[in-house]
Parts: C-alpha cells; sequence; structure tokens
C-alpha cells in the first residue's frame, strides 16, 4: 500500500447562489485522506458535511457549484474530468453510501439486478453466469445470503437494505468509499452490526472511508480521524483520540458533551414540585390482557397495565424496530384495536366510546411522532397547526386568546413565537419542528402524551433541549408521558420507569437506574452494549457476539423470563 | 409475484360482476325515471311524417308491446337483466326495427380500432414527452418545443380536426376528407380495404393524438418531478450508471405505475369515443351512434352503448388489478 493519499481537497470551496445572495456552503476546505483511513465528518445539518461528499462525487444539485480550489482523487483532478470520465470514475473509483438507505434501491428491481447493472455500467461485462459470482461474492462479504440477491427492496429489513448499499460500495473495489450517515435509520443492535460489516469490507479492499454523521458516540466507536465542520468551515481535524480526549474548539466541546451517557450527569433540571393534573378513582391509561396479533405474527404478546397518573410520570417503552414498542403506542393512540383484551382511558375502553367521549379522548391524549417533517400541512403556515386544534376542541375563547395560548405554548418549549409563528414548515429545521409539535400538544392541556422516538430524527445537539421540553411537560405543566425509544441513554435520564420490550414480550422493566443502569436481562445488556459512547477505551465488542447473543435469545436458551426490578407508585406491570 | 392465487381471482371476478350489475341496473332505472315515452316518441316522429296517424291508440299499444313496456316493471328488470347477458338490448327507436346489438356490433371494431391505437400512441408520446420535460440530460430543444406543443391539448378536438382537415384534406388533398374507408373498396380482410382504412383513418387519429397527448405529458411531468427527487435515483447516479439507463429503468420505470391505472379507466371511456372527431370526419364509430342516438332520444342505444363502456371499464380494471403485481412487486395480490 502506498502512502500517496486518495483524497486530496485544496482550498475547496462550494457555493449556492440564491436569489437572496451567495450562499458559501463550504469555505476554503482542506484536508487529504490516506489509504486505509476512515474520516469522520461531524457538524450539525446545514455544517456542509454532505456537500462537501457530493462535490468529490462530482453530483452537486443545482444551482450548487464549485467555487473554487481542488479535488483529487488518486492523481485525478476530478474538476478537470469531462461527463463520461465522471461518470467511469464514480463506484470504480470513489462509491457513495447515500443517506437514507431505506429508499436508496430500485424498488420495480431484484438486488441482484441492481449490483449487475452497475458491473455492467463500468466493466461492460454482461456473462450472467460471470454477474451472479460477483453478486453473490458483494453480497456474501457483508454477511447476506445469496437468496437476498432474488429479493426486492420492499422484502428487506432496514438493516438488511443498509448492507446491500455497503455491497454495492465495494463491488468494483474502490480507492474511497463515503458513507452518508449510514445507519441514521436504523437501530443501536443494527447501528453497530452495520458499523461492522462497514468497516470489515473497507480494511479488506484497503479503501479510505468518509463517514459522515452528527453522533460523536457512533464516530469514536468507528473512525481513526475526525474533521468537525461547522457552517461550512473545519474548525478541527486531527485523530479521534486528540478531539475526543483534548477537543480545542468549542464546537467540538458542546457536540462531545450533548452525547446522552447512561450514568453521570442529567441534562435535566427538575423543578422538585411536579404538579399533578388530576385527581380521579380510574386509572389514565390501563391495559387489560391485551394482546395484539397481525395474521401469524404477535406484535404484543398478553399484557396489562395501570398508569394511575394522579402524580404524573414517564414510562418509557425500550427496544429495537419490530419489538413491538410503536404497536404499543398506537393501541394506547385508539389507532388500532387489540386482538384480545381492553385498552382503557380512565375507565373507559377507548373502542366503545360514544362520539363526543372520543372528542374528549383525542384531546386528553395527544402525540409527538418520530418524522417532524411529515407532521406539518406544508400548504399552511406553522400557526394554523396550533389553531386549529385549540380551535376545534372548544378551548378557543377569542382570537386573542388563541394568540396567547399560542405564544405561551412556543415560550414552553423555547421558541420565540414572533420568530416562528408565521412561517412556512419548510423554513424551520428538524428541531423547530418538532418543539412546535410539543408545544401544540401542550396548548391542549392533555392529560396523556405518547411520545413516538421524538428525537430520533433531529440533530444530536437539540435531542437534549427536545426531551428537555417534553420533560418539562411532566415536570411543570403534570402531563403524564409514555416514552417511546430505542435510545437508552435517553430512557434512563428522563423516565421514572422502563420496560424492556423484544419480540412484543416485556423482558426487564423497573426503575431506570436499576433496569438501564445495571441490566440483568441479556437482551437489555445486548442494547446497552450496543449505543456507541464517545469513550475511546470502550470495547464495542464484535457482530459474532451479538449475533451469538441474538441466537441466544431466539431460541430461547436465555432470558425466557421476564424480571421486574422494582415498582414504582402510580404505576404496575403484569404479564402472562 | 408468481401464479395470481385462486381466492383472489374469485374476489376479482365477485366485485367485477357486482360492478357490471350495479351500473347496469342504475342505466336501467335512469331511463325509466324519465317522463319520455319510447313510444310516444316513435308516434309523434310517424304523425310529423304522415301528418297523421290513424288508430293512434292501438299503434301505441303495440309498440308498447314490442318494447316490452306492457309488463310490470319487475318483469321488466328480470327480462333486461337476461337480455344484457347475450348482449341484446332491444329495437333501436331511431331505425326501428333494427336491434340495438347489431347497430353497435356495427360501429364498435370502427372505434375500437382508431381509439385504442390512437391512445396507445398518445400514451407512448405523452409520457415519454412528459419524461423528458423533466430529465435533466433532455436535448435544450425539447425543453422548449414540448411545453409549445401542450398548446394544441387547449385546442378543443372540433377545432384541430377542422383545421388538420382543411389543410391536409381540403387545401393538400394528401387524407380524404371524411368516412372510414373509401366509396369505390369493398369491405373485407384485402389490401386494398385495409390501405384504405388507414388513409382515412390517419386524420381522426392525429386530431386526437394532438388534442390528448398533453393529459399525459402533464401526469408524467409531475410523477417523474417526484422520482427524480427519490434516493434511488441518486445512489443510480452515484453508481455511474449512463443517463439514459437511469431514465429508462429507474425514473420513468417507476414514474409510469400510476398512468397505467389511468390508461385502464380510459380504454373504457374511449368507447364512447371522440364523439366530435368522428362527428366531424363523419366516422361511422360509436361517438357518432352515441350522439345519433342522443338526438334522437333513442333510448335502448343509449342504453346499450352505456353498458359497454361500463363493461370496458370495469374489464380492464380488472386487468389491471391482475397484473399489478407484476409491474409493481411491492403490490401483493391478497391472499399470496
Amino acid at each position: 500500500m502506498t502512502d500517496k493519499p486518495v483524497l486530496t481537497l485544496k482550498d475547496l470551496s462550494i457555493e449556492f447562489p440564491t436569489p437572496k445572495g451567495v450562499v458559501e456552503a463550504v469555505k476554503a476546505l482542506d484536508l487529504t485522506i490516506n489509504p486505509g483511513v476512515r474520516v469522520g465528518f461531524i457538524g450539525e445539518s446545514g455544517s456542509g458535511k454532505t456537500t462537501t461528499a457530493l462535490a468529490v462525487m462530482r453530483m452537486l444539485a443545482n444551482p450548487g457549484r464549485i467555487a473554487g480550489g481542488e479535488i483529487m482523487l488518486g492523481d485525478t483532478d476530478m474538476r478537470a474530468l469531462d461527463e463520461e470520465g465522471i461518470r467511469k470514475a464514480r463506484l470504480s473509483r470513489v462509491a457513495y453510501i447515500p443517506q437514507g438507505a431505506m429508499n436508496s434501491l430500485n424498488p420495480v428491481m431484484r438486488i441482484e439486478d441492481q449490483l449487475w447493472d452497475a458491473i455492467t455500467a463500468h466493466e461492460g461485462t454482461t456473462d450472467p453466469a460471470e454477474l451472479k459470482r460477483r453478486s453473490d461474492e458483494a453480497l456474501s462479504s457483508v454477511g447476506l445470503p445469496d437468496h437476498v440477491g432474488r429479493l426486492y427492496p420492499h422484502e428487506l429489513s432496514g438493516g438488511m437494505k443498509q448492507r446491500v448499499c455497503i455491497a454495492l460500495g465495494v463491488i468494483l473495489t474502490p480507492e474511497l468509499i463515503i458513507a452518508d450517515e449510514p445507519t441514521s435509520a436504523l437501530d443501536v443492535v443494527t447501528q453497530r452490526q452495520v458499523m461492522h460489516t462497514l468497516q470489515e469490507v473497507q480494511k479488506k479492499i484497503g479503501s479510505g472511508l468518509i463517514l459522515i454523521g452528527h453522533d460523536m458516540g457512533l464516530m469514536a466507536q468507528s473512525v481513526d480521524e475526525l474533521a468537525v465542520l461547522k457552517n461550512g468551515v473545519l474548525v478541527e481535524h486531527g485523530t479521534v483520540k486528540q478531539i475526543i480526549e483534548a477537543p480545542k474548539h468549542p464546537y467540538t466541546q458542546d457536540l462531545i458533551s450533548s452525547v446522552p451517557l447512561v450514568g453521570g450527569d442529567s441534562f435535566l433540571d427538575p423543578s422538585g414540585k411536579t404538579p399533578s393534573n388530576r385527581a380521579g378513582a380510574e386509572p389514565l391509561m390501563e391495559f387489560r390482557d391485551v394482546t395484539k396479533r397481525y395474521g401469524q405474527v404477535t406484535a404484543v404478546h398478553p399484557m396489562s397495565f395501570q398508569l394511575d397518573g394522579e402524580v404524573p410520570k414517564i414510562i418509557s417503552i425500550v427496544g429495537q424496530s419490530g419489538s413491538g414498542k410503536s404497536t404499543m403506542g398506537s393501541l394506547m393512540l385508539g389507532f388500532n384495536p387489540p386482538t384480545e383484551g381492553q385498552v382503557l382511558f380512565e375507565g373507559q375502553d377507548i373502542s366503545k366510546m360514544s362520539a363526543a367521549q372520543s372528542l374528549e379522548f383525542r384531546k386528553n391524549v395527544q402525540a409527538v411522532f418520530q418524522d417532524p417533517y411529515g407532521c406539518f400541512n406544508p400548504f399552511y403556515r406553522v400557526d394554523h397547526a396550533l389553531k386549529f386544534p385549540f380551535k376545534q376542541f372548544g378551548l378557543a375563547k377569542s382570537e386573542a386568546h388563541t394568540q396567547q395560548a399560542m405564544e405561551e405554548a412556543c415560550d414552553a418549549v423555547g421558541l420565540d413565537p414572533s420568530l416562528i409563528l408565521r412561517r412556512y414548515p419548510h423554513q424551520l429545521s428538524g428541531g423547530q419542528r418538532q418543539r412546535l409539535i410539543v408545544a401544540r400538544a401542550l396548548m391542549l392541556s392533555p392529560k396523556l402524551l405518547i411520545a413516538d422516538e421524538p428525537v430520533s430524527m433531529v440533530d444530536a445537539s437539540l435531542r437534549a433541549t427536545i426531551l428537555k421540553n417534553i420533560y418539562d411537560l411532566k415536570d411543570r405543566y403534570g402531563i403524564s408521558i409514555l416514552y417511546i425509544t430505542h435510545d437508552l441513554a435517553t430512557a434512563y435520564h428522563v423516565s421514572d420507569y422502563v420496560m424492556v420490550l423484544y419480540h412484543g414480550r416485556v423482558v426487564e422493566a423497573g426503575p431506570p437506574k436499576e433496569v438501564i443502569g445495571d441490566p440483568h436481562h441479556p437482551y437489555t445488556r445486548l442494547l446497552i452494549d450496543s449505543i456507541p459512547w464517545p469513550d475511546l477505551n470502550r470495547d464495542w465488542g464484535t457482530p459474532e457476539e451479538a449475533d451469538r447473543a441474538i441466537h441466544m435469545l431466539d431460541t430461547g436458551q436465555v432470558g425466557t423470563e421476564s424480571i421486574f426490578r422494582g415498582d414504582v407508585p402510580g404505576f404496575s406491570l403484569k404479564v402472562a | 409475484m408468481g401464479r395470481i392465487p385462486r381466492s383472489y381471482l374469485i374476489n376479482r371476478l365477485i366485485t367485477l360482476l357486482l360492478t357490471i350489475w350495479i351500473a347496469a341496473t342504475l342505466i336501467w332505472i335512469i331511463p325509466r325515471l324519465s317522463p319520455v315515452d319510447p313510444a310516444d316518441i316513435m308516434l309523434g316522429r310517424m304523425a310529423a311524417g304522415a301528418g297523421s296517424v290513424a288508430n293512434a291508440d292501438e299503434m301505441l299499444a303495440q309498440l308498447r308491446a314490442s318494447f316490452g313496456l306492457d309488463q310490470p316493471l319487475i318483469v321488466q328488470y328480470f327480462k333486461y337483466l337476461g337480455n344484457i347477458l347475450t348482449f341484446d338490448f332491444g329495437l333501436s327507436t331511431a331505425s326501428f326495427p333494427t336491434e340495438v346489438s347489431s347497430l353497435i356490433m356495427r360501429a364498435l371494431p370502427w372505434t375500437l380500432g382508431l381509439m385504442i391505437l390512437s391512445l396507445i400512441i398518445t400514451f407512448v408520446i405523452g409520457n415519454l414527452l412528459g419524461a423528458l420535460m423533466v430529465w435533466e440530460h433532455s436535448p435544450k430543444l425539447a425543453k422548449v418545443a414540448i411545453p409549445a406543443a401542450m398548446v394544441f391539448t387547449s385546442i378543443p378536438p372540433i377545432l384541430s380536426g377542422l383545421l388538420l382537415m382543411w389543410i391536409f384534406a381540403a387545401k393538400l388533398q394528401w387524407f380524404p376528407l371524411t368516412g372510414a374507408y373509401g366509396l369505390t373498396v369493398e369491405p373485407g380482410w384485402t389490401w386494398d380495404f385495409v390501405q384504405s382504412v388507414i388513409w382515412h383513418g390517419t386524420l381522426p387519429a392525429v386530431s386526437i393524438v394532438i388534442v390528448t397527448f398533453g393529459f399525459w405529458a402533464l401526469g408524467m411531468r409531475g410523477l417523474m418531478i417526484t422520482v427524480q427527487g427519490e434516493d434511488y435515483v441518486t445512489l443510480a447516479k452515484a453508481k455511474g450508471l449512463k443517463n439514459r439507463y437511469i431514465l429508462y429503468r429507474y425514473m420513468i420505470r417507476n414514474a409510469i405505475l400510476p398512468q397505467i391505472t389511468a390508461f385502464a379507466l380510459k380504454i373504457g371511456l374511449l368507447i364512447a369515443g371522440q364523439v366530435l372527431v368522428e362527428r366531424i370526419f363523419a366516422y361511422n364509430g360509436m361517438g357518432k351512434l352515441l350522439y345519433d342516438a342522443i338526438l334522437d332520444q333513442d333510448f335502448p342505444v343509449i342504453q346499450g352503448i352505456s353498458y359497454v363502456i361500463i363493461l370496458m371499464t370495469a374489464l380492464s380494471v380488472f386487468l389491471v388489478d391482475l397484473i399489478y403485481p407484476f409491474i409493481d412487486p411491492r403490490i401483493k395480490h391478497e391472499g399470496s
């Protein structure tokens, strides 16, 4: 292996001309990447990390343009290539694994066809036997069996699709792989497996790797060097050890401290005088022997719980994708009836409510969902989303009253109402939108809030703020919350009680200090081991260990018993 | 994928039959709600022709009997249901006593030939042009010329038809003015006849194509804009695939899916034809038949044509339901 860099960026500047003037997305960036080295590009949305990567691919979206500087891929000046030259360099010399691998594969083509067309486009090979051999080899290098090639994308899980994208990335053994947040849509267990796969194949072909992301923990476990970007400027660059142990730039320090840890200081600051929102004999939310099946699959195994809600509580439901946690959320919201058993709100079976009761229930039980982009109608200004339910539920006394309520709600989540309310959704960041959704829920003074992965789609640096907003709903407004997440570190900090779900069963439950701080069930341990932390001395484990753990759980060799780790007043749980 | 499960097929067939039954019932009920009595109209027509009609009451009763109108409604209904199964729609009132089915059978092949051909041409041209409007590597000319050509879509077919006739038939005399085939050729599977049909069909077909391709082009343009932003198109570029290949296999292949459903719905409607186009070109198809039937208040013919339209729409939707899982692997036949 030579020491000649695979990528040299010299004084690279990228501009986006807009009607309001030219936006400099990347400013005078200098960076070299050596063969076999993994470099992390870290920074929040809009910091220029993806833009830089796309410039290397010569795939900048219009009207973006490279304003100056050099992009050298080995000895090739990428800026001097013609269109055909750029096409040939893509994938065969520099591969791009895009963000959002969920939709990165053509839905109407079989997986192997999408590997073959890449080979054919670059090498002209059309021999079916040769193509089949190459695609099988690529799939097995990322741990996927041959038959996956015959499937269509929708038949694969998120983790499998991401592996297919990695297989595609290495199929022509490029000099450089650019992976743009390859695991942001995956849960922690799958994330760890996919990152291991990526590292393994990258080592095997000896290419350079650029890993784009915003999670300092993941970077610490995955890369050799870190490049910290802010507003298009490279603010810090060094080995991951240098940067994590002695960050120089305040922004880097912020990024590191924004990662919530299990244990350590909480980012919350409880008021100490949590009000109660209600007094009543009936429990706020109750599951009576609830089971949910979809066809042959049992999403939720028989389960009973009672949340009395007299003193507000945050109950966390944690688990990977497919664990049944979101199904529980939709059962509680009444979007989905249970197959057996009853879901009751204040003693009323929610599937048997009258129209008036149902309306009252909708007001009292609010939701915050994962995707802050999909929750607003792009057609209206955001104040419409706040105003409409407020008036619909008959809470508005007058226009002035509505306005006041909106302003108070915005203040409560730390948004300036005069800057935010008259805007359209596309003019706000993901974090701002998610806080507005919390504000919207708050305006209706609900008794219960179902928060389903409320922070998994926002920048790491904003997660703490939004969780603080949600925590305040309990702490200052007396609202009980069911917090559904795959992120155990945040559950550790915000919740009063944690249930760990695996394949629709509660495997471990109790107060967070016990369940997450000192897990007893092998599945809870697996989840916690999978969390990437910005700690270089921590062993992130091997994929074999994870596979073995999952295998043992699935075959019932371990962990068949639910483990209860203690109670909190006002909540009781029983599983069959 | 694979074979169509039997339970799904039976399910779809039941839906198909139900749709046809409900629609057939509606087109039976609606004329009966109208105060117009077909026998009255015919008698009126005779009176207008001859000045007066002797023993009018007897004639009326006779006519009513020949349409079965003297029987109780429920009997009429079940007879009607039985009759439409054999495509027997009774007698035309305007061209009494010709059977409606023979009128339709005479007109249907002309319309099917003209319309299906022009629909297919329009579908291909419209979608391709719509795709080219969006594709970033389209020739510059295409981006200017296609939107300009869309102006034709806003011209009423009656006008563009007349324009075409005036230029190509009257002035240049390249094509005949009217008719479906020449007066001198004998209908049959002879080269002369086929040639004459093509020659006569060209202008009406072109007229239909230029006024309707915009529908497909605009729809396709919207779908292509969505597909263009999909992650799989970005990845296809990052894979270094050739532009044309990306256009066909990644973009158009996905964008065309909703258009295929629209195509199936159009097939049924086109049986009624471009009424005005057929009228202008004196093309003896279903459109002209329908037009004349409406003018003459010839209910049995209107009913028969409506039934054929319903049948064709229901059948083409049924077929799309069956083939869709083969063109979009994400859609499954229920029960498989």
